[in-house]
Protein backbone atom coordinates (compact mmCIF):
# COMPACT_ATOMS: atom_id res chain seq x y z
CA UNK A 1 0.00 0.00 0.00
CA UNK A 2 0.87 3.63 -0.77
CA UNK A 3 1.87 6.49 1.90
CA UNK A 4 0.48 9.21 1.04
CA UNK A 5 1.77 10.90 4.31
CA UNK A 6 4.63 9.96 6.77
CA UNK A 7 5.20 10.98 10.12
CA UNK A 8 9.10 10.36 11.49
CA UNK A 9 9.92 11.91 14.94
CA UNK A 10 7.48 14.82 14.98
CA UNK A 11 8.34 17.51 17.75
CA UNK A 12 7.37 20.69 18.16
CA UNK A 13 8.04 22.64 20.83
CA UNK A 14 6.78 26.85 21.72
CA UNK A 15 9.57 28.13 24.55
CA UNK A 16 8.92 25.73 27.30
CA UNK A 17 5.78 24.24 26.35
CA UNK A 18 5.64 20.46 24.50
CA UNK A 19 3.15 20.71 22.05
CA UNK A 20 4.27 17.72 20.29
CA UNK A 21 6.21 15.05 21.36
CA UNK A 22 8.07 13.04 19.39
CA UNK A 23 5.24 11.31 17.32
CA UNK A 24 5.65 9.31 14.43
CA UNK A 25 2.70 7.36 11.67
CA UNK A 26 1.67 7.14 8.40
CA UNK A 27 -1.40 7.28 6.11
CA UNK A 28 -2.21 5.37 3.23
CA UNK A 29 -3.10 6.71 0.07
CA UNK A 30 -6.45 6.84 -0.24
CA UNK A 31 -7.79 6.23 3.15
CA UNK A 32 -9.34 9.07 5.72
CA UNK A 33 -7.26 9.42 8.22
CA UNK A 34 -8.91 10.76 11.80
CA UNK A 35 -6.76 12.28 14.28
CA UNK A 36 -8.55 12.73 17.42
CA UNK A 37 -7.73 14.38 20.64
CA UNK A 38 -9.56 17.05 22.99
CA UNK A 39 -8.79 21.08 22.75
CA UNK A 40 -5.15 21.50 23.13
CA UNK A 41 -3.59 17.93 22.57
CA UNK A 42 -1.59 19.43 19.54
CA UNK A 43 -3.90 18.21 16.62
CA UNK A 44 -3.85 21.64 15.22
CA UNK A 45 0.05 21.82 15.55
CA UNK A 46 0.32 18.55 13.85
CA UNK A 47 -1.51 19.53 11.02
CA UNK A 48 0.42 23.04 10.78
CA UNK A 49 3.47 20.86 10.48
CA UNK A 50 2.19 18.06 7.95
CA UNK A 51 0.78 20.88 5.70
CA UNK A 52 4.31 23.37 6.17
CA UNK A 53 2.60 26.30 8.04
CA UNK A 54 5.23 25.46 10.89
CA UNK A 55 8.42 24.20 10.86
CA UNK A 56 8.93 21.07 13.24
CA UNK A 57 11.47 21.57 16.30
CA UNK A 58 12.84 18.45 15.14
CA UNK A 59 11.80 14.88 13.04
CA UNK A 60 10.94 14.72 9.36
CA UNK A 61 7.56 14.57 7.17
CA UNK A 62 6.75 13.44 3.83
CA UNK A 63 3.96 14.28 1.81
CA UNK A 64 3.05 12.55 -1.53
CA UNK A 65 6.87 11.52 -0.81
CA UNK A 66 7.95 14.58 -0.96
CA UNK A 67 9.66 16.39 2.21
CA UNK A 68 7.65 19.09 3.50
CA UNK A 69 10.93 21.11 5.04
CA UNK A 70 12.77 20.27 2.27
CA UNK A 71 10.69 20.12 -0.79
CA UNK A 72 8.30 22.53 0.47
CA UNK A 73 7.01 23.54 -2.93
CA UNK A 74 6.21 20.28 -4.32
CA UNK A 75 5.24 18.94 -1.72
CA UNK A 76 2.06 21.97 -1.16
CA UNK A 77 1.35 21.19 -4.94
CA UNK A 78 -0.22 17.96 -4.05
CA UNK A 79 -2.24 19.30 -0.90
CA UNK A 80 -5.18 20.84 -0.12
CA UNK A 81 -5.45 22.64 2.98
CA UNK A 82 -8.87 23.33 4.77
CA UNK A 83 -7.48 25.87 8.45
CA UNK A 84 -9.71 25.22 12.10
CA UNK A 85 -10.56 28.92 11.17
CA UNK A 86 -12.16 29.76 7.65
CA UNK A 87 -10.22 32.00 5.81
CA UNK A 88 -11.13 33.25 2.64
CA UNK A 89 -10.77 37.22 1.91
CA UNK A 90 -13.89 38.93 3.22
CA UNK A 91 -13.60 42.05 0.76
CA UNK A 92 -13.75 39.70 -2.24
CA UNK A 93 -16.39 38.10 -4.09
CA UNK A 94 -17.13 34.21 -3.52
CA UNK A 95 -15.97 33.95 -7.35
CA UNK A 96 -12.36 35.72 -7.42
CA UNK A 97 -11.81 33.87 -3.94
CA UNK A 98 -11.91 30.98 -5.78
CA UNK A 99 -9.95 32.39 -8.87
CA UNK A 100 -7.28 33.68 -7.02
CA UNK A 101 -7.01 30.55 -5.24
CA UNK A 102 -6.71 28.74 -8.65
CA UNK A 103 -3.98 31.46 -9.52
CA UNK A 104 -2.02 30.37 -6.55
CA UNK A 105 -1.46 26.86 -7.98
CA UNK A 106 -1.28 27.99 -11.72
CA UNK A 107 -4.52 26.46 -12.77
CA UNK A 108 -4.90 27.50 -16.33
CA UNK A 109 -7.28 29.72 -16.99
CA UNK A 110 -10.24 28.48 -18.95
CA UNK A 111 -9.73 25.18 -16.58
CA UNK A 112 -9.86 27.71 -13.42
CA UNK A 113 -13.55 29.53 -14.16
CA UNK A 114 -14.66 26.17 -15.34
CA UNK A 115 -13.42 24.61 -11.82
CA UNK A 116 -14.57 27.40 -9.55
CA UNK A 117 -17.89 27.36 -11.41
CA UNK A 118 -18.50 23.59 -11.12
CA UNK A 119 -16.70 23.78 -6.88
CA UNK A 120 -19.17 26.62 -6.53
CA UNK A 121 -22.23 24.75 -7.73
CA UNK A 122 -20.97 21.62 -5.93
CA UNK A 123 -21.42 23.85 -2.45
CA UNK A 124 -24.40 25.57 -2.92
CA UNK A 125 -22.98 28.94 -3.66
CA UNK A 126 -23.15 29.61 -7.33
CA UNK A 127 -25.92 31.85 -7.20
CA UNK A 128 -24.13 34.15 -4.64
CA UNK A 129 -20.65 33.85 -6.57
CA UNK A 130 -20.53 38.05 -7.09
CA UNK A 131 -21.49 38.78 -3.43
CA UNK A 132 -18.38 39.83 -0.87
CA UNK A 133 -17.63 36.76 1.25
CA UNK A 134 -17.71 39.07 4.33
CA UNK A 135 -21.46 38.52 3.76
CA UNK A 136 -21.61 34.67 3.77
CA UNK A 137 -22.97 32.54 6.78
CA UNK A 138 -20.22 30.65 9.01
CA UNK A 139 -21.43 27.71 7.01
CA UNK A 140 -21.06 28.99 3.61
CA UNK A 141 -17.81 30.58 4.67
CA UNK A 142 -16.32 26.93 5.60
CA UNK A 143 -17.92 25.33 2.21
CA UNK A 144 -15.87 28.37 0.37
CA UNK A 145 -12.74 27.82 2.24
CA UNK A 146 -13.46 24.22 1.66
CA UNK A 147 -13.70 24.73 -1.94
CA UNK A 148 -10.70 26.92 -2.55
CA UNK A 149 -8.61 23.87 -0.88
CA UNK A 150 -9.94 21.64 -4.24
CA UNK A 151 -9.48 24.00 -6.74
CA UNK A 152 -6.36 22.38 -8.08
CA UNK A 153 -7.77 18.99 -7.28
CA UNK A 154 -5.04 17.88 -4.61
CA UNK A 155 -4.62 14.12 -4.29
CA UNK A 156 -4.52 15.18 -0.46
CA UNK A 157 -6.80 16.96 1.42
CA UNK A 158 -5.85 18.29 5.17
CA UNK A 159 -9.43 18.94 7.25
CA UNK A 160 -8.43 20.67 10.16
CA UNK A 161 -12.01 20.57 12.57
CA UNK A 162 -14.03 21.01 9.60
CA UNK A 163 -17.37 21.10 10.83
CA UNK A 164 -16.75 22.36 14.34
CA UNK A 165 -19.18 25.30 14.82
CA UNK A 166 -21.25 24.94 12.20
CA UNK A 167 -25.18 24.41 11.71
CA UNK A 168 -26.51 20.62 10.67
CA UNK A 169 -26.51 21.02 7.17
CA UNK A 170 -23.22 22.65 6.12
CA UNK A 171 -21.96 19.64 8.57
CA UNK A 172 -23.54 16.87 6.60
CA UNK A 173 -22.56 18.58 3.33
CA UNK A 174 -18.95 18.39 4.69
CA UNK A 175 -19.30 15.08 6.01
CA UNK A 176 -20.77 13.51 2.74
CA UNK A 177 -18.49 15.79 0.31
CA UNK A 178 -15.45 14.08 2.39
CA UNK A 179 -17.20 10.75 1.69
CA UNK A 180 -17.26 11.23 -2.33
CA UNK A 181 -13.78 12.96 -2.45
CA UNK A 182 -12.21 9.67 -0.69
CA UNK A 183 -14.91 7.64 -3.32
CA UNK A 184 -12.60 9.46 -5.75
CA UNK A 185 -9.36 8.66 -4.38
CA UNK A 186 -8.31 11.63 -2.32
CA UNK A 187 -6.79 10.94 0.64
CA UNK A 188 -8.30 13.09 3.97
CA UNK A 189 -6.35 13.63 7.07
CA UNK A 190 -8.87 14.66 9.24
CA UNK A 191 -8.39 16.61 12.97
CA UNK A 192 -11.62 16.91 15.17
CA UNK A 193 -12.67 16.43 18.43
CA UNK A 194 -16.06 14.77 17.65
CA UNK A 195 -15.51 11.43 17.96
CA UNK A 196 -18.69 10.28 16.47
CA UNK A 197 -17.37 12.21 13.23
CA UNK A 198 -14.67 10.51 13.06
CA UNK A 199 -16.05 7.18 13.91
CA UNK A 200 -18.66 7.52 11.14
CA UNK A 201 -15.47 8.98 8.48
CA UNK A 202 -12.24 7.11 9.17
CA UNK A 203 -10.86 3.92 8.12
CA UNK A 204 -8.32 4.54 10.40
CA UNK A 205 -7.61 7.15 13.59
CA UNK A 206 -4.95 7.92 15.47
CA UNK A 207 -5.60 9.19 19.48
CA UNK A 208 -3.33 12.10 20.78
CA UNK A 209 -3.64 14.06 24.01
CA UNK A 210 -1.14 15.94 25.53
CA UNK A 211 1.05 16.16 22.03
CA UNK A 212 1.60 12.09 22.53
CA UNK A 213 0.05 9.36 20.37
CA UNK A 214 -1.73 7.04 22.31
CA UNK A 215 -2.91 4.75 19.51
CA UNK A 216 -3.09 4.40 16.10
CA UNK A 217 -5.55 1.98 14.34
CA UNK A 218 -9.06 1.32 12.98
CA UNK A 219 -12.03 2.62 14.67
CA UNK A 220 -13.31 -1.21 15.28
CA UNK A 221 -10.13 -2.47 16.73
CA UNK A 222 -9.85 0.36 19.02
CA UNK A 223 -13.66 -0.76 20.65
CA UNK A 224 -12.81 -4.33 20.56
CA UNK A 225 -9.65 -3.40 22.72
CA UNK A 226 -12.00 -2.01 25.46
CA UNK A 227 -14.42 -4.87 25.07
CA UNK A 228 -13.34 -5.85 28.46
CA UNK A 229 -15.71 -3.61 29.66
CA UNK A 230 -19.24 -4.41 28.29
CA UNK A 231 -22.26 -2.57 29.09
CA UNK A 232 -25.57 -3.73 29.90
CA UNK A 233 -28.47 -1.12 30.22
CA UNK A 234 -31.59 -2.38 32.01
CA UNK A 235 -34.26 -0.75 33.22
CA UNK A 236 -37.02 -2.22 35.72
CA UNK A 237 -41.05 -1.05 35.99
CA UNK A 238 -39.80 0.47 39.50
CA UNK A 239 -36.53 1.60 39.23
CA UNK A 240 -36.36 3.92 42.85
CA UNK A 241 -33.77 3.15 45.05
CA UNK A 242 -31.77 0.31 43.18
CA UNK A 243 -28.64 2.17 41.89
CA UNK A 244 -27.22 0.80 45.39
CA UNK A 245 -28.82 -2.63 45.25
CA UNK A 246 -27.33 -3.38 41.88
CA UNK A 247 -24.31 -2.41 43.06
CA UNK A 248 -24.04 -4.99 45.78
CA UNK A 249 -24.44 -7.76 43.59
CA UNK A 250 -20.99 -9.25 43.38
CA UNK A 251 -20.74 -8.96 39.19
CA UNK A 252 -20.47 -5.10 37.93
CA UNK A 253 -17.36 -3.16 37.96
CA UNK A 254 -19.47 0.00 37.95
CA UNK A 255 -23.37 0.86 37.90
CA UNK A 256 -24.61 4.35 36.86
CA UNK A 257 -28.65 5.29 36.39
CA UNK A 258 -28.92 6.82 32.94
CA UNK A 259 -32.62 8.72 33.12
CA UNK A 260 -34.60 5.15 34.11
CA UNK A 261 -32.15 2.95 33.20
CA UNK A 262 -29.36 1.24 34.59
CA UNK A 263 -25.73 0.57 33.01
CA UNK A 264 -23.57 -2.16 34.23
CA UNK A 265 -20.25 -2.11 33.37
CA UNK A 266 -19.28 -5.93 33.20
CA UNK A 267 -16.27 -8.31 31.41
CA UNK A 268 -18.72 -11.11 30.30
CA UNK A 269 -22.98 -10.07 29.77
CA UNK A 270 -23.56 -13.74 28.96
CA UNK A 271 -22.34 -14.31 32.86
CA UNK A 272 -24.09 -11.36 34.17
CA UNK A 273 -27.76 -11.26 32.43
CA UNK A 274 -28.77 -14.05 34.69
CA UNK A 275 -27.58 -12.98 37.60
CA UNK A 276 -29.39 -9.79 36.74
CA UNK A 277 -32.94 -11.62 36.28
CA UNK A 278 -32.38 -13.70 39.59
CA UNK A 279 -31.92 -10.35 41.01
CA UNK A 280 -35.36 -8.85 39.89
CA UNK A 281 -37.05 -12.20 40.61
CA UNK A 282 -35.78 -12.05 44.54
CA UNK A 283 -36.92 -7.99 44.23
CA UNK A 284 -40.35 -8.59 42.81
CA UNK A 285 -38.99 -6.51 39.68
CA UNK A 286 -40.01 -6.51 35.96
CA UNK A 287 -37.42 -5.97 33.59
CA UNK A 288 -39.09 -3.37 31.20
CA UNK A 289 -35.50 -3.87 28.66
CA UNK A 290 -32.53 -4.91 28.41
CA UNK A 291 -29.51 -4.62 26.33
CA UNK A 292 -25.71 -4.75 25.69
CA UNK A 293 -24.07 -2.26 24.77
CA UNK A 294 -20.81 -2.32 22.56
CA UNK A 295 -18.22 0.25 23.34
CA UNK A 296 -17.69 3.13 21.37
CA UNK A 297 -14.76 5.48 19.94
CA UNK A 298 -15.17 7.54 22.97
CA UNK A 299 -15.10 4.83 25.63
CA UNK A 300 -11.69 3.81 23.35
CA UNK A 301 -10.88 7.19 23.45
CA UNK A 302 -11.74 7.39 27.20
CA UNK A 303 -9.57 4.18 28.43
CA UNK A 304 -6.44 5.11 26.26
CA UNK A 305 -5.95 9.01 26.92
CA UNK A 306 -6.85 8.55 30.44
CA UNK A 307 -9.02 11.37 29.88
CA UNK A 308 -12.09 11.49 32.82
CA UNK A 309 -15.56 10.62 31.07
CA UNK A 310 -16.87 14.04 32.81
CA UNK A 311 -13.97 16.01 30.42
CA UNK A 312 -14.76 14.17 27.41
CA UNK A 313 -18.70 14.48 27.96
CA UNK A 314 -17.67 18.62 27.83
CA UNK A 315 -15.98 18.30 24.98
CA UNK A 316 -19.01 16.22 23.69
CA UNK A 317 -21.29 18.82 24.81
CA UNK A 318 -19.69 21.85 23.06
CA UNK A 319 -19.85 19.98 19.96
CA UNK A 320 -23.72 19.18 20.37
CA UNK A 321 -24.82 22.61 21.16
CA UNK A 322 -23.04 23.75 17.73
CA UNK A 323 -23.29 20.65 15.38
CA UNK A 324 -26.13 17.81 15.63
CA UNK A 325 -23.75 14.88 14.37
CA UNK A 326 -26.69 13.33 11.87
CA UNK B 1 15.50 27.42 -13.40
CA UNK B 2 14.64 30.04 -15.54
CA UNK B 3 10.71 28.71 -15.55
CA UNK B 4 10.76 28.33 -11.47
CA UNK B 5 12.04 32.32 -11.19
CA UNK B 6 9.13 33.12 -13.96
CA UNK B 7 6.50 30.80 -12.23
CA UNK B 8 6.99 32.57 -8.80
CA UNK B 9 7.01 36.09 -10.78
CA UNK B 10 3.67 35.32 -12.08
CA UNK B 11 2.41 34.31 -8.44
CA UNK B 12 3.55 37.88 -6.88
CA UNK B 13 2.18 39.46 -9.71
CA UNK B 14 -1.54 37.56 -8.35
CA UNK B 15 -0.73 38.33 -4.80
CA UNK B 16 0.00 42.10 -5.87
CA UNK B 17 -3.34 42.49 -7.68
CA UNK B 18 -5.34 40.73 -5.01
CA UNK B 19 -3.84 42.95 -2.65
CA UNK B 20 -4.84 45.97 -4.61
CA UNK B 21 -8.35 45.02 -5.24
CA UNK B 22 -8.56 44.10 -1.59
CA UNK B 23 -6.64 46.44 0.07
CA UNK B 24 -5.31 49.93 -2.07
CA UNK B 25 -6.93 51.32 -4.45
CA UNK B 26 -9.19 53.03 -1.77
CA UNK B 27 -10.17 56.35 -1.27
CA UNK B 28 -8.85 56.31 1.80
CA UNK B 29 -5.81 55.14 1.02
CA UNK B 30 -4.82 58.06 -1.01
CA UNK B 31 -5.79 60.64 1.23
CA UNK B 32 -3.69 59.61 4.00
CA UNK B 33 -0.89 58.97 1.48
CA UNK B 34 -1.19 62.66 0.11
CA UNK B 35 -2.50 64.45 3.37
CA UNK B 36 0.67 63.73 5.63
CA UNK B 37 2.72 64.80 2.79
CA UNK B 38 0.99 67.93 1.78
CA UNK B 39 0.80 68.42 5.63
CA UNK B 40 4.56 68.47 6.14
CA UNK B 41 5.31 70.70 3.17
CA UNK B 42 3.29 73.30 3.97
CA UNK B 43 4.77 72.92 7.66
CA UNK B 44 8.30 73.06 6.29
CA UNK B 45 7.15 76.26 3.39
CA UNK B 46 6.26 78.43 6.53
CA UNK B 47 9.84 78.19 7.99
CA UNK B 48 11.52 79.66 4.58
CA UNK B 49 11.15 79.59 1.02
CA UNK B 50 11.91 76.63 -0.82
CA UNK B 51 12.85 76.31 -4.24
CA UNK B 52 10.18 74.74 -7.16
CA UNK B 53 12.69 72.15 -7.61
CA UNK B 54 12.70 71.38 -4.09
CA UNK B 55 9.16 70.77 -4.09
CA UNK B 56 8.61 68.98 -6.71
CA UNK B 57 11.24 66.40 -6.13
CA UNK B 58 10.62 66.76 -1.77
CA UNK B 59 6.90 65.91 -2.44
CA UNK B 60 7.35 63.41 -4.80
CA UNK B 61 9.38 61.30 -2.58
CA UNK B 62 7.21 61.82 0.33
CA UNK B 63 4.17 61.23 -1.31
CA UNK B 64 5.58 57.74 -2.37
CA UNK B 65 7.33 57.27 1.18
CA UNK B 66 3.74 57.75 3.12
CA UNK B 67 1.55 56.39 0.52
CA UNK B 68 3.43 52.72 -0.02
CA UNK B 69 4.30 52.63 4.16
CA UNK B 70 1.12 53.46 5.50
CA UNK B 71 -0.99 50.40 3.33
CA UNK B 72 1.99 48.40 3.15
CA UNK B 73 2.80 48.06 6.79
CA UNK B 74 -0.64 46.53 7.18
CA UNK B 75 -0.82 44.12 4.16
CA UNK B 76 1.07 41.58 5.77
CA UNK B 77 -0.15 42.01 9.47
CA UNK B 78 -3.36 42.28 8.94
CA UNK B 79 -3.50 39.01 6.75
CA UNK B 80 -1.54 37.57 9.98
CA UNK B 81 -4.47 38.96 12.01
CA UNK B 82 -7.25 37.47 10.13
CA UNK B 83 -5.91 33.70 9.05
CA UNK B 84 -5.75 35.03 5.33
CA UNK B 85 -1.62 35.12 5.39
CA UNK B 86 -2.08 30.85 5.96
CA UNK B 87 -3.58 30.83 2.52
CA UNK B 88 -0.66 32.03 1.39
CA UNK B 89 1.67 29.68 2.99
CA UNK B 90 -0.19 26.78 2.35
CA UNK B 91 -0.08 27.63 -1.49
CA UNK B 92 2.99 26.64 -3.45
CA UNK B 93 4.47 29.65 -2.94
CA UNK B 94 8.11 30.38 -1.52
CA UNK B 95 7.81 33.17 1.27
CA UNK B 96 10.05 35.69 -0.74
CA UNK B 97 7.57 35.26 -3.30
CA UNK B 98 4.48 36.08 -1.40
CA UNK B 99 6.62 38.91 0.04
CA UNK B 100 7.53 40.36 -3.13
CA UNK B 101 3.92 40.29 -4.38
CA UNK B 102 3.10 42.31 -1.05
CA UNK B 103 5.94 44.45 -1.91
CA UNK B 104 4.54 44.80 -5.43
CA UNK B 105 1.42 45.89 -4.98
CA UNK B 106 2.98 48.88 -2.72
CA UNK B 107 5.06 49.40 -6.01
CA UNK B 108 2.16 49.96 -8.30
CA UNK B 109 0.35 52.47 -5.83
CA UNK B 110 3.48 54.25 -5.23
CA UNK B 111 3.78 54.80 -8.94
CA UNK B 112 0.51 56.02 -9.39
CA UNK B 113 0.44 58.88 -6.45
CA UNK B 114 3.80 59.94 -7.68
CA UNK B 115 2.18 60.52 -11.27
CA UNK B 116 -0.75 61.83 -9.14
CA UNK B 117 1.68 64.47 -7.68
CA UNK B 118 4.67 65.19 -9.92
CA UNK B 119 2.96 65.77 -13.16
CA UNK B 120 0.15 68.43 -11.51
CA UNK B 121 2.95 69.85 -9.20
CA UNK B 122 5.48 70.53 -11.97
CA UNK B 123 2.64 72.16 -13.94
CA UNK B 124 1.49 74.40 -11.37
CA UNK B 125 4.95 75.71 -9.92
CA UNK B 126 6.16 75.66 -13.44
CA UNK B 127 9.05 73.17 -13.15
CA UNK B 128 10.49 71.79 -16.54
CA UNK B 129 11.48 68.14 -15.60
CA UNK B 130 14.61 68.19 -17.73
CA UNK B 131 14.94 64.49 -17.97
CA UNK B 132 11.14 62.81 -17.48
CA UNK B 133 12.68 59.23 -18.33
CA UNK B 134 15.60 59.32 -15.67
CA UNK B 135 12.49 60.94 -13.03
CA UNK B 136 9.95 57.81 -13.95
CA UNK B 137 13.22 55.63 -13.13
CA UNK B 138 14.18 57.00 -10.19
CA UNK B 139 10.12 57.19 -9.23
CA UNK B 140 9.86 53.24 -9.36
CA UNK B 141 13.47 52.72 -8.00
CA UNK B 142 11.93 54.46 -5.09
CA UNK B 143 8.86 53.33 -4.82
CA UNK B 144 10.15 49.76 -4.60
CA UNK B 145 12.64 50.70 -1.53
CA UNK B 146 9.77 52.63 0.35
CA UNK B 147 7.38 49.38 -0.30
CA UNK B 148 10.03 47.13 0.87
CA UNK B 149 10.71 48.94 4.25
CA UNK B 150 6.64 49.05 4.60
CA UNK B 151 6.95 45.47 4.83
CA UNK B 152 9.63 45.44 7.03
CA UNK B 153 7.21 47.17 9.86
CA UNK B 154 4.68 44.39 8.76
CA UNK B 155 6.74 41.40 8.70
CA UNK B 156 7.58 42.12 12.16
CA UNK B 157 4.22 43.41 13.47
CA UNK B 158 1.79 41.00 15.44
CA UNK B 159 -0.77 43.76 15.25
CA UNK B 160 -2.24 46.47 12.61
CA UNK B 161 -1.11 49.60 15.67
CA UNK B 162 2.34 48.05 16.26
CA UNK B 163 3.05 48.38 12.70
CA UNK B 164 2.00 51.68 12.50
CA UNK B 165 3.56 52.68 15.12
CA UNK B 166 6.75 50.78 13.78
CA UNK B 167 6.30 52.27 10.54
CA UNK B 168 6.41 56.21 11.49
CA UNK B 169 9.43 55.61 13.97
CA UNK B 170 11.19 54.35 10.51
CA UNK B 171 9.71 57.34 8.17
CA UNK B 172 9.18 60.76 10.52
CA UNK B 173 13.27 60.88 11.36
CA UNK B 174 13.39 60.37 7.78
CA UNK B 175 11.87 63.28 6.51
CA UNK B 176 13.72 65.47 8.67
CA UNK B 177 17.21 63.35 8.50
CA UNK B 178 16.99 63.29 4.66
CA UNK B 179 17.20 66.61 3.12
CA UNK B 180 13.48 66.42 1.96
CA UNK B 181 13.00 70.63 1.39
CA UNK B 182 16.52 71.21 2.04
CA UNK B 183 20.01 71.01 0.17
CA UNK B 184 21.55 67.90 2.06
CA UNK B 185 24.86 70.22 2.47
CA UNK B 186 22.61 72.37 4.59
CA UNK B 187 22.57 69.54 7.65
CA UNK B 188 25.27 69.48 9.88
CA UNK B 189 28.08 66.94 8.59
CA UNK B 190 27.40 64.03 11.32
CA UNK B 191 23.86 64.10 10.40
CA UNK B 192 24.81 64.05 6.52
CA UNK B 193 26.38 60.84 7.46
CA UNK B 194 23.27 59.61 9.27
CA UNK B 195 21.05 60.57 5.94
CA UNK B 196 23.23 58.39 3.84
CA UNK B 197 21.71 55.44 5.47
CA UNK B 198 18.09 56.37 5.09
CA UNK B 199 16.48 55.24 1.36
CA UNK B 200 14.05 58.76 1.32
CA UNK B 201 17.64 60.51 0.51
CA UNK B 202 18.54 58.73 -2.43
CA UNK B 203 15.01 59.13 -3.97
CA UNK B 204 15.29 62.58 -3.45
CA UNK B 205 18.53 63.20 -4.79
CA UNK B 206 17.57 61.03 -7.90
CA UNK B 207 14.55 63.06 -8.56
CA UNK B 208 16.37 66.37 -7.72
CA UNK B 209 19.36 65.36 -10.39
CA UNK B 210 16.48 64.42 -12.99
CA UNK B 211 15.07 67.76 -12.89
CA UNK B 212 17.80 69.75 -12.90
CA UNK B 213 19.74 67.76 -15.49
CA UNK B 214 19.42 66.54 -18.99
CA UNK B 215 21.97 63.46 -18.87
CA UNK B 216 22.60 61.11 -16.46
CA UNK B 217 25.33 62.18 -14.06
CA UNK B 218 27.10 59.76 -11.65
CA UNK B 219 25.36 60.96 -8.27
CA UNK B 220 22.38 59.62 -10.11
CA UNK B 221 23.59 56.16 -10.87
CA UNK B 222 24.75 55.69 -7.65
CA UNK B 223 21.31 56.93 -6.29
CA UNK B 224 19.82 54.17 -8.48
CA UNK B 225 22.07 51.41 -6.66
CA UNK B 226 21.38 52.46 -3.26
CA UNK B 227 17.67 52.78 -4.14
CA UNK B 228 18.04 48.67 -5.36
CA UNK B 229 20.69 47.76 -2.44
CA UNK B 230 17.66 49.22 -0.27
CA UNK B 231 14.89 47.58 -2.21
CA UNK B 232 17.10 44.04 -1.99
CA UNK B 233 18.00 44.12 1.75
CA UNK B 234 14.38 44.96 2.93
CA UNK B 235 13.05 42.59 1.07
CA UNK B 236 15.35 39.98 2.55
CA UNK B 237 15.12 41.08 5.65
CA UNK B 238 10.97 41.09 5.63
CA UNK B 239 11.83 37.14 4.78
CA UNK B 240 13.95 36.26 7.59
CA UNK B 241 11.83 38.09 9.67
CA UNK B 242 8.56 36.24 8.15
CA UNK B 243 10.71 33.20 8.03
CA UNK B 244 10.94 33.17 12.11
CA UNK B 245 7.54 34.70 12.94
CA UNK B 246 6.28 31.57 11.80
CA UNK B 247 8.27 28.83 13.14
Amino acid sequence: MEIAIAVYDLTKQYGKILAVDNISFTVNQGEVFGFLGPNGAGKTTTIRMLTGLTRPTSGRVTVAEYDVVRESIKAKERVGVVPEVSNVYDEMSAWDNLVFAAQLYRVAKNEREERAKELLELFGLYERRADRAGNFSKGMKRRLTIAAALIHKPGILFLDEPTSGLDVQSSRMIRNLTKDLNKNGVTVFLTTHYIEEADQLCQRVAMINQGKIVAVDNPEKLKASVEKHQIIEVSFDQPQNLERKLADLNYPNEVTQVGDKFRLHVRNTSEAVPLIIDFARENGLKIVSINTLNPSLEDAFVEMTGLSPEVMATEKEQGKKVASLG
Amino acid sequence: MVRAWADSLIKAFYIAKKDAKVYYFKAPNFTYGLLIPVSLYLAFSMAGEISSKLIVAGLTSLVMLFGTTSIEAVAVVLEKQTGTFDRLLAAPISLFTIVLGKALAGFFFGLILAAVVLFPLAAVSGTIVMNPLLAVIAIAFSSMAFSALGIVASAYAKWVPEAQMLSNFLRFPMVFLSGTFTALEALPSQLQVVARFLPLTYSVEALRSSIAEPAVTYTYILDIVALTLFAIVLLALSTKILEKRIA
